[in-house]
């Protein structure tokens, strides 16, 4: 029986077409008993080739296709590889160290092996001599026979005489026949055994297309020009052992061998051999005692003496980490989360983690399991055959990064590395990049990626077609049909590889032996070839250490509470039941909060009318893909107001769901579910949850299902209550939250809350500092802070610095606006701006200039326009445009002459100018007042000396598209605000008015867009939230609606909408009839669209 | 006053207008929006007029999206129709003053000094000249001033007819807008940050604060706001452009005729060419030809328009050099109308040519001598006018897996590779280099004769493999195979191909015809006698009847046609 034994995946980026599951499929309907895989340069694609394998009872061989001379083109080189196949583990960990030697010195994509590398690492691999790119083919092409006899004797010099096998592929081609012959030569000449493969590119003969494709990227051609790089044919497909029979019928030895081969390759990733590495503890202590004791002093610090229940749970769960071995795991965590606190890195476990006293104790999590009763067996479970996850949230940016270089330092550059990213072709990339290889220009693959995928919700008629159709391409088309068919063919086929944001794997000892590390884009850093379900998949421990912007902003806000305000805020010691938030939060007032300030969340908030933090671990968990497809959400809102009877899914399931009120909105929830009414166990739920997550699997969540019906079946759960059931359990393969999750996010939201509602001006701050963040733009939090009484001061250099800050007023404390926010400033020029100022005051723009060499014309007139240089002069303050005529006079040298001319003499010997019609009036040294102007016209300055200009002072609208367009935002008045007065004459009603007025009246709204959705979820319908002066209206657009007035509602940044209002339960909005474009200010606002 | 301006407002829609607004009238009352692009996905709105911009639609839209608005009628672009406009508008202001400026595509300038006299006042001059636009098809300003940049300004500045006394420039100018100025971007983004708006307030800036601020350009452009700023008229000259044309009184059937005309437009051409030191390195035919006799009747009137149409014959003919012998231009053009004649008797003749500079070279003392290059380009369209065209040149080896594939080239005489840089030697001899890598061995025995095109054959197979092959009629069988060599490509397009290729040794066994008449190109000769001695059966009583002929073919079936053909036979 013949075994394909040379395959590449898609894996092998851009050299191989099929992803390892498809080319085991294949595998597998042609019965073959097993196969290998050499992708080059790496065991990426091994981990899932292994589980498949394993799924279809095809034995997966592990190999590789190691670069011994790298091909050049342009040196005219063609370069060869090893192809190497695992026999043993030594083997497989001496691949992999040859590959991560290869990698670690090497550029991205680059490289090759050394031959004494080879030598020392030969050990329990064996060496073919490859197809078209191997040793045998470059030799014969470059020295003839007798170079080919000398090479493949180095191959068993270096392997090993038994460890090589002379192989032959046969694809229908002259000069490949031509190689077999010389090969066959050899073989016999030598004595080794020949071996037939197919040196397989891809699962099936229609993948030979996207082969070609990846061969023109790889090239950076186009299919017109790539000539003879493309494959001459289809032949490099996956053969069935028949044909591979029929093809070498004349060398029945080298089919037979494919079996004696495949017999000796004993490794498989079953066998890997990976260790969690120890925790270092003091002599006469073992890792079990030492996190006895810490656990124990946790349990102290959390619960006190005297808190049985939690003794009794951290009791129960220290035995099991003890019976599992898992000691080191725990204190390796608690390692990381001591350093972060010891350099006041915020930090916060989160996921499953949060379900364990453990964890608490430690302070790795701050959500206490004990009295929220959180099933410890979601986390860890003696049932289970995996490890434990736990997720530490940490604020993004620096602090984040500290965090991870601590865990190199602590465990070695081969100890540590971050998981994967497999970035795969998706709607945007495939599209451009298939469109450039099938010679589309520029112009239509921008129009293309830009049609791809910017709604996210899709209706019948939003279709690929109509897209095409909108964009004027005809699908009739052959080139346009075979653009759109490819796109589909190479969708989630691996494009590159990334480095996953936060997933760390560690290792006891080498880690370079049980996956190739290589070098991460980002220095320092170093990626294994997996990726993070791989890795799980393959019983690695992960650590996740994520950014998160919020984490930033708690963390910053606390420091200005501290450095600003005095005040010590420590957030593990937040009241719990600060009536503030809870009112804040049931008037649905969220802008900023972290998790619950969407628009979504927004309309629920006032309905669920959260009272204590529970009510706010389920506001988390309710507005999710998950349970608003399960259409959980209303019915729990029902029967949370009493409107609607808790009644349970079925009788048996009643403890489960008693805490949400019969209705299930927690993964945990689902998996004891399954539990009771399937029958599942433990491990078969857990399975079940993965399938959940497994985004790449519709087959697997399909057969969980029909397991899931079985089970019930057979526990006499039939008909509508199973359907139910399982949709409930299915739905939440679009993403639930577990419960555990849930708390420790509602934790940071109550802190976010809690911070906004007691210290705004530090949380606002913060915010603006850690920007792009949440769900509204600058503006809005801006906006929303002046409504909550909030003072802002525009940027100024003489007072801002590059963050936002805050300034200390009788009144209170007020924001002042930091440089960053100046649009096209650069930091470096900020930054120093601010360093020079702290030296001494700037007292003109020139002067300005001279002590900040390197800022820029463009940066000057940025700022002039901003306003942030009206109060440069000590003697007087300018306008915005005196400041800007300043500015061109500092940014041009005058050349000595004119150099130190003063402006007045410059003006004194000037041609009489006509003075303007205008009264004239003089506004020397009067501050400009942001806030309380007129969109009138001001009345005309004239330049009268004292550093004043010719230019009339800007108008208020001026002045606000100068603020949106320079900073993207304005501390003026709301642009709403200047036509109020009309507005309301045109029987308009502010945001503020809304929620009293009765339901179902005819009421006109206007504002300014600041977000468009809509959602998957939603069928079609669009949500928009207006911005005014007094606050955000929502308005709902059915998609009859939004069909006919596609374009005013996508295009036009302020609206004037007219329909029904609906106000109920504390939440209003408007189903619009009626779309009115609004011409309010030219200023460009931006909005948040497309969720 | 001495200058008028005309200007064409929204000139790109009123061209589009024009053309079309005998077929439609009306059409210029409507909002129109006018598209262009490279392909039908890329069109978008390039134009439109005021009442198009009214409801919404900007530039850079994209036809869907604009087709989205009702009430806006979408056009194409056109450039000739353009620069008919142009030509209009051109000759609206040739028909009142020789001096004319071709400022843009959209304004010519007039000098009208000395005109009053002759045609009235200045007012009587400009209504004139929206009077003849008028009828021109074209709706425009005009604007009279003593200045050309005042009355270049008013003009595109102010709607209908603009009269601006001497010493009013300032002022009048003063109320537009400073875009009507066209500064450049950034003076344009600068002013607007100033908020200076219109002429007027750009007017008002102290000259010296602006030279140090925005330098010359900015004093220049205030110079202009002012209406102060004073420049000469540029008269359009005529173009460089070399186009002869004749309209013939009987219609011309015959080459020889025809090459009369030819040669007498030919000769005029060269002649213009010689005196601006100039040659043709292109030249193009164009013939009118006349509409075909119909004998149906047939009264409609679209019918009857379509049929009228004369028809277009036209030929370009690349030179290899700049040439301006009008003989020689006539032999190649008398050569290339004979391999592909006009379809009907021609109306009307237009030659033009592409001018350059004449090649000028000098040969080497010593280098050996090539053939002249003229002479040769008249040898190639000779044997291009026998052969027909595309079929003569060098053959060019394409970069394809796909069997026997090559394309024609220009055929390049030697001389010119010897003017290729030592870089460019290179790349060449590496190119050439891999082409010898690819092509079959030359040190091996057999040549291979391909056929052209590849002959249909007939194959029997058994078990996969040929084993009778039908050639020219002729019967053999397949002694020796070797194959298939597989090739596929070009799936994307719809000439792809797919080809499972053989190398045949077959056997062909005829009846006695004296086997002296041996094939020149037979490959092994034998005689049974042969076979008998190697062992092969043969029919005792047919052995001394029959002649046994070994032959080497290379075959192919093609999966796309579902055919066998044989691509050539070894030597």
């Amino acid at each position: 029986m013949y075994c394909e034994l040379h395959a590449r995946s898609a894996f092998s980026f851009l050299e191989g077409a099929s992803i390892p599951e498809d080319l085991i499929a294949v595998c597998a309907e042609h019965g073959m008993p097993s196969m290998a895989l050499l992708d080059r340069d790496g065991v990426y694609g091994s981990a899932r080739f292994h589980l498949a394998g394993v799924k279809a009872g095809v034995k997966a061989h592990i190999g590789a296709e190691v670069t011994a001379e790298e091909a050049n083109a342009e040196k005219g080189v063609s370069g060869w590889r090893y192809a190497l196949l695992v026999k043993s583990r030594t083997g497989y960990q001496n691949l992999c160290r040859l590959i991560t030697r290869m990698k670690l010195r090497s550029a991205k994509g680059k490289g090759s092996v050394r031959p004494q590398e080879v030598a020392e690492l030969s050990e329990g691999l064996i060496c073919l001599t490859g197809g078209e790119e191997g040793a045998l083919a470059h030799a014969l092409e470059s020295g003839g026979i007798s170079a080919a006899i000398k090479r493949v004797t180095e191959l068993c010099e270096l392997f090993g005489r038994r460890n090589v096998y002379v192989e032959v592929q046969r694809h229908f081609c002259r000069k490949e026949e031509a190689r077999n012959a010389a090969a066959v030569e050899i073989a016999r000449k030598l004595q080794l055994p020949l071996l037939a493969t197919n040196g397989v590119r891809h699962a099936r003969p229609e993948q030979r297309q996207i082969l070609d494709v990846f061969t023109c990227l790889r090239h950076h051609r186009v299919l017109a020009n790539a000539g003879r790089l493309l494959s001459r044919n289809g032949e490099n497909r996956v053969k069935s052992p028949q044909e591979m029979l029929q093809l070498f019928r004349d060398l029945p030895e080298a089919i037979a061998h494919t079996q004696e081969l495949s017999a000796r390759l004993q490794f498989t990733l079953n066998d890997l051999g990976y260790k969690f590495p120890e925790y270092p503890v003091a002599k006469g202590q073992t890792q079990m005692s030492f996190l006895r004791e810490r656990a124990h002093e946790g349990m102290l610090w959390r619960y006190g003496a005297d808190d049985e229940k939690a003794r009794q749970q951290l009791q129960r769960e220290l035995a099991l980490i003890e019976k599992l071995d898992l000691p080191g795991y725990f204190l390796i965590v608690w390692d990381i989360v001591r350093f972060c606190r010891e350099k006041n890195i915020l930090v916060q476990g989160r996921g499953s983690a949060a379900n364990s006293a453990v964890c608490y104790a430690l302070g790795i999590t701050a959500v206490d399991p004990v009295k929220m009763d959180l099933l410890f067996e979601r986390f860890l479970s003696d049932k289970r055959d995996d490890w434990p996850d736990i997720d530490l949230d940490l604020p993004s940016g620096d602090q984040r990064e500290r965090a991870i270089q601590y865990v190199y330092e602590r465990y070695g550059k081969l100890g540590a590395a971050m998981t994967a990213n497999v970035i795969t072709y998706r709607g945007k990339s495939a599209a451009r990049e298939i469109g450039k290889v099938l010679s589309f220009d520029t112009e239509t693959l921008a129009r293309l990626s830009s049609l791809v995928g910017a709604w996210e919700y899709r209706d019948a008629n939003d279709s690929l077609e109509r897209q095409f159709r909108d964009a004027g391409f005809d699908l009739k088309q052959p080139r346009i049909r075979k653009f759109f068919e490819l796109c589909q063919a190479v969708q989630d086929l691996p494009r590159h590889l990334g480095q996953h944001s936060g997933g760390m794997v560690i290792c006891q000892g080498q880690l370079d032996s049980i996956v190739p590390v290589e070098p991460a884009t980002m220095p320092g850093r170093v990626v294994v070839q997996w990726d993070k379900e791989d890795c799980a998949d393959m019983k690695i421990v992960k650590v996740d250490l994520l950014g998160l912007g919020m984490m930033a902003v708690l963390e910053d806000s606390i420091e200005m509470i501290r450095r600003d305000y005095g005040e010590q805020v420590d957030l593990g010691k937040l009241p719990g039941d600060d009536e503030m938030v809870y009112q804040t939060l049931q008037k649905a007032d969220t802008v900023g909060m972290f998790q619950i300030e969407s628009r979504a969340q927004m309309s629920c908030l006032p309905r669920l009318h959260p009272t204590c933090f529970y009510d706010i671990v389920v506001q988390v968990a309710i507005i999710r893909p998950g349970p608003i497809v399960g259409k959980m959400v209303h019915p729990y809102l029902r029967r949370r107001q009493g409107k609607e009877k808790a009644e349970c899914l079925h009788p048996s399931l009643e403890k489960v769901l008693a805490r949400t009120l019969g209705v299930p909105l927690f993964q945990e929830q689902l998996l004891r579910i399954a539990m009771i009414a399937a029958g599942f166990s433990g491990s078969e739920a857990e399975e079940l949850r993965r399938a959940f997550g497994f985004k790449r699997s519709v087959k697997r969540m399909k057969e969980v299902e029909e397991k899931l019906r079985a089970g019930m079946a057979k526990n006499g759960i039939h008909g509508e209550t199973q359907d139910r059931i399982v949709q409930s359990i299915t739905s939440f393969a679009l993403y639930g939250f577990p419960e555990s999750h849930a708390a420790s996010f509602a934790l940071i939201a109550y802190a976010s809350a809690y911070l906004k509602c007691h210290y705004l001006a530090a949380f606002t701050a913060a915010m603006l500092n850690n920007q792009p963040m949440g769900f509204y733009s600058p503006a809005t939090l801006v906006k929303d802070a002046h409504r909550h009484g909030q003072r802002f001061k525009p940027i100024d250099v003489m007072r801002s610095h590059w963050e936002c800050l805050l300034e200390k007023l009788p009144e209170g404390f007020s924001v002042r606006l930091g440089l960053r926010y100046v649009k096209g400033l650069r930091a470096e020029t900020g930054q120093e701006i601010a360093r020079q100022r702290g030296i001494r005051q700037f007292t003109s723009i020139a002067e300005l200039k001279r002590r900040v060499p390197g800022i820029q014309k463009s940066e000057l007139t940025a700022l002039a326009a901003v306003g942030a240089l009206n109060f440069i002069s000590a003697e007087r303050s300018f306008h915005r445009r005196d400041a800007l005529w300043q500015v061109e006079r500092a940014a041009r040298a005058a050349g000595p002459l004119l150099e130190g001319m003063d402006e007045a003499v410059a003006e004194a010997i000037a041609e009489p100018i006509e003075k303007p019609q205008q009264k004239i009036k003089l506004e020397e040294n009067t501050p400009i007042k942001i806030e309380a102007e007129s969109m009138a016209a001001p009345v005309g300055t004239v330049a009268v000396g004292n550093g004043a200009s010719p230019l009339l002072q800007m108008t208020a609208e001026e002045r606000l598209v100068a603020d949106f367009l320079g900073t993207g935002m304005t501390v003026g008045p709301h642009p709403l605000a200047y036509h109020r007065a009309a507005l309301r004459a045109a029987g308009v009603r502010s945001a503020v008015e809304l929620p009293k007025l009765p339901d179902g009246m005819r009421v006109r709204v206007a504002g300014a867009v600041i977000a468009r959705q809509r959602p998957g979820t939603a069928k079609g319908f669009v949500f928009l939230s207006l911005e005014d002066e007094t606050g955000i209206a929502n308005a709902i657009i059915t998609p009859q609606l939004f069909e006919k007035d596609h374009t005013v509602v996508v295009h036009h940044p302020y609206l004037l909408l007219e329909g029904r209002l609906q106000n109920q339960e504390n939440t209003t909005s408007v189903k619009v009839e009626r779309i009115e474009s609004l011409t309010v200010t030219q200023a460009e606002t931006g909005s948040h669209d497309f969720h | 006053m001495g200058f008028a301006a005309i200007y064409v407002p929204e000139f790109m829609v009123q061209a589009v207008v024009r053309a079309e607004s005998r077929a439609e009238p009306g059409l210029r009352e409507r909002a129109i929006a006018l598209i262009d692009g490279n392909a039908p996905p890329l069109f978008s709105v390039v134009a439109a007029n005021a009442r198009a911009l009214a409801t919404g639609i900007f530039l850079g839209m994209t036809k869907a999206n604009a087709a989205q608005f009702v009430g806006v009628e979408i056009r194409a672009r056109s450039v000739a129709a353009e620069k008919a406009a142009h030509a209009a508008l051109r000759d609206v202001g040739w028909s009142v003053s020789p001096r004319m400026e071709e400022t843009a595509a959209d304004l010519v300038i007039l000098d009208i000094a000395g005109l009053s006299s002759l045609l009235g006042p200045e007012e009587t001059i400009a209504e004139l000249l929206v009077a003849r636009a008028g009828e021109c098809g074209l709706r425009v300003n005009v604007a009279i001033a003593e200045n050309i940049s005042a009355a270049e300004i008013a003009a595109r500045g102010f709607a209908g007819i603009t009269l601006i006394a001497a010493g009013e420039e300032a002022s009048r100018i003063g109320e537009l807008p400073v875009t009507v100025l066209s500064p450049p971007e950034e003076i344009a983004e600068t002013l607007a940050l100033w908020g200076i708006k219109t002429c007027a307030a750009l007017a008002r800036l102290p000259v010296p604060q602006l030279s140090e601020r925005l330098g010359q350009a900015g004093v220049q452009l205030r110079t202009l706001a002012r209406g102060a700023a004073s420049r000469a008229l540029v008269v359009a000259e005529t173009e460089l452009v070399f186009e002869e044309e004749m309209e013939l009184d009987d219609a011309v059937e015959e080459l020889e005729p025809l090459s009369f005309v030819l040669g007498r437009l030919l000769d005029q051409l060269c002649a213009r060419l010689t005196a601006r030191a100039l040659a043709a390195s292109l030249l193009r035919v164009r013939f009118d030809l006349q509409p075909a006799f119909e004998n149906a009747l047939d009264v409609r009137t679209e019918v009857v328009r379509a049929k009228n149409m004369p028809g277009i014959y036209e030929r370009v003919m690349q030179l290899p050099v700049p040439m301006r012998d009008a003989k020689l231009l006539l032999k190649l053009l008398r050569l290339r109308l004979q391999g592909s004649p006009p379809g009907a008797p021609i109306v009307k003749v237009l030659v033009a040519a592409e001018a350059s500079r004449p090649r000028i070279t000098q040969r080497g003392l010593f280098l050996p001598s090539f053939p002249d290059v003229e002479k040769l380009e008249l040898t190639l369209a000779r044997l291009a006018g026998v052969v027909g065209e595309g079929n003569v040149g060098s053959a060019e080896v394409v970069d394809t897996h796909r069997p026997g594939e090559f394309r024609m080239g220009k055929f390049l005489p030697v001389q010119e590779e010897a003017k290729d840089s030592p870089r460019k030697k290179a790349a060449k001899k590496r190119s050439s280099e891999i082409v010898e890598k690819h092509l079959p061995n030359h040190s091996a025995a057999m040549s291979f004769r391909v056929f052209r095109p590849p002959l249909p054959i007939h194959v029997n197979s058994r078990e996969g493999r040929p084993a009778e092959v039908f050639v020219q009629g002729r019967r053999s069988e397949v002694c020796k195979a070797s194959g298939p060599w597989r090739t596929s490509g070009e799936w994307w397009r719809e000439e792809q191909w797919n080809e499972d290729e053989w190398d045949l040794e077959v056997r062909f066994v005829d009846k006695s015809r004296k086997a002296q008449t041996q094939s020149p190109c037979a490959g092994t000769f034998q005689t049974a006698k042969h076979l008998q001695q190697k062992g092969v059966p043969t029919n005792g009583a047919q052995t001394e009847k029959f002649e046994e002929e070994f032959r080497r073919y290379r075959i192919y079936f093609d999966a796309v046609r579902q055919g066998w053909f044989a691509r050539g036979m070894y030597d």
